[in-house]
């Protein structure tokens, strides 16, 4: 298990130690409370760990009509930043239910990205929230919406020797998360689903994802059509419900079976246009 | 292992130098075996527990997470180091009054994670409910949690006026519906 533990101080040290050729590979620490168990459990064999913690990615920054969340921001950080709550409802909600408090003072936003887990609370938000990455090697930098950079569960498009520079999310926007759990605190859970809203899209305001699906937390296209209008009849959010029951292929494991996960995915996303409409009301005037 | 460097940091306001810290060391085994502070527990190792909440420059962390070399130059506290200091008199009081301890495995973490969100919250804290969440990283076996969080209310000034609403401890979907 032994590797080796790096703290390079500029990106370009970094990228050397993270050298895609290397073997065993070097892996990107950022706040280890996935990685380390991970590897202690022996599902990762790295020859070397390069920590991020002393390179300048924890930052958090409001640019025109997009906040950018550095790679290794810690989760309650963001959390605790009034932009967030203000002007994205529904992910300062997700913030809150990630693992606890202590985890969350070094968990980072660009670890539970990459990491990609098919039961994460932050990625239905980020995905409804139409986010996109900085992503940054020793070749420069691109730019991917999150929707291509999810692959599948655990997998992502992150080249070796990639790292997460900032996570784009456009504000304001409307928006509210659902989940249901074993244990309301520190439990993963069974299905998440994020609804917001693009005024600015008169034709089709509303975005939705969820997770607890078979793969990756996805959009939910079919649901999102069957709502036209920002403030949707009964009628059309009992449509958007069952188009998003009958198009969705659920996980069926020991965390909850297909059926039950079915039923969640309809109250859910129920309860969430209703909240997301409300807080649309109430954001009135502050919005683009 | 023999050629890996020293660490430097301070744990509870002293620098303190440990010899050939292995990049692999936890920041609890730090603590525990290099430095014999056996006040921090350890109980699942995987970040599920609580029981080795310490503070990492005034934040609770999990110390079972938390590679030990990350913490060069870094200010540790432990629960030994809060003792007799204004807030651990504080925080002894409030569980004394309450009954929040029974067997005691807890209750270094549970009063670290206690410290962190006092300070974090400051003079305006949320409500019940939040606060019973953000303690949901604290297991405890034995108390059953009630004393616990009510611990938390007495110390920040929340009021408990009547029984903690039932939702803080059953399964509800998230949020509000
Ligand atoms: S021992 Fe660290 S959380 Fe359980
Ligand atoms: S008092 Fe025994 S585990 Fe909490």
């Amino acid at each position: 298990m032994a590797y080796a533990l790096h703290f390079p101080r500029s990106f370009e040290e970094a990228f050397r130690l993270l050298d895609p050729q290397g073997q065993p590979p070097a892996l990107p620490l950022a706040g280890g409370t996935d990685l380390l168990p991970a590897v202690e459990a022996g599902r990762w064999h790295p020859g070397a760990l390069v920590s991020l913690s002393r390179l300048p990615l924890a930052t958090f920054e409001r640019a025109g009509d997009e906040v950018l969340i550095g790679g290794t921001l810690p989760l309650r950080r963001l959390e605790r930043e009034p932009a967030i709550g203000e002007l994205l409802p529904g992910f300062a909600e997700a913030l809150r239910e990630v693992g606890s408090v202590p985890l969350r003072h070094r968990a980072t936003l660009g670890g539970n990205v990459v990491r990609a887990s098919p039961a994460s609370d932050l990625l239905p938000p980020l995905l409804a929230l139409e986010a996109s990455l900085d992503l940054r090697s020793q070749h420069g930098r691109r730019r991917v919406a999150l929707v291509d950079f999810l692959r599948g569960s655990w997998e992502t498009t992150l080249q070796r020797g990639e790292l997460v520079e900032r996570i784009r999310v456009p504000v304001p926007r409307p928006g509210s998360y659902r989940w249901q759990r074993v244990r309301p605190a520190n439990d993963i859970s069974q299905v998440g689903v994020a609804t917001a809203l693009v005024t600015s899209d008169a034709r089709s305001p509303w975005r939705i994802a969820a997770g607890g699906m078979e793969s990756h937390p996805q959009r939910l296209s079919g649901a999102e059509a069957a709502l036209p209008q920002e403030d949707p009849s009964p009628g059309e959010i009992e449509e958007a419900v069952h188009r998003a029951r009958e198009g969705t292929r659920l996980k069926d494991d020991r965390r909850a079976g297909e059926e039950y996960r079915r039923h969640l995915l309809g109250v859910l996303l129920r309860r969430s246009i209703t909240s997301t409409v409300e807080r649309a009301r109430s954001m009135k005037g502050r919005r683009t | 292992m023999t050629g890996e460097p020293p660490l430097t940091l301070r744990v509870n306001g002293e620098e303190r130098t440990v010899p050939e810290v292995a990049a692999d060391t936890r920041l609890l085994d730090l603590l525990r075996w290099r430095l014999g502070l056996k006040g921090t527990k350890e109980g699942c190792r995987t970040g599920g527990c609580g029981a080795c909440t310490v503070l990492v420059n005034g934040e609770s962390v999990l110390s079972c997470l938390t590679l030990a070399r990350e913490m060069e130059r870094q200010e540790v506290t432990t629960v030994e180091g809060l003792t007799g200091t204004p807030e651990a008199e504080a925080v002894q009081q409030a569980f004394a009054e309450a009954g929040a301890v029974q067997c005691g495995y807890c209750t270094p973490g549970f009063v670290l994670a206690l410290v962190s969100l006092r300070r974090e919250h400051g003079a305006s804290p949320p409500d019940l409910p939040t606060l019973a969440n953000e303690l949901g990283g604290n297991l405890c076996r034995c108390t059953g949690y009630y004393a616990i969080v009510r611990a938390l209310a007495d110390l920040l000034g929340v009021p408990v006026t009547s029984e903690l609403p039932k939702s803080t401890f059953t399964v509800e979907p998230g949020g509000s519906p």
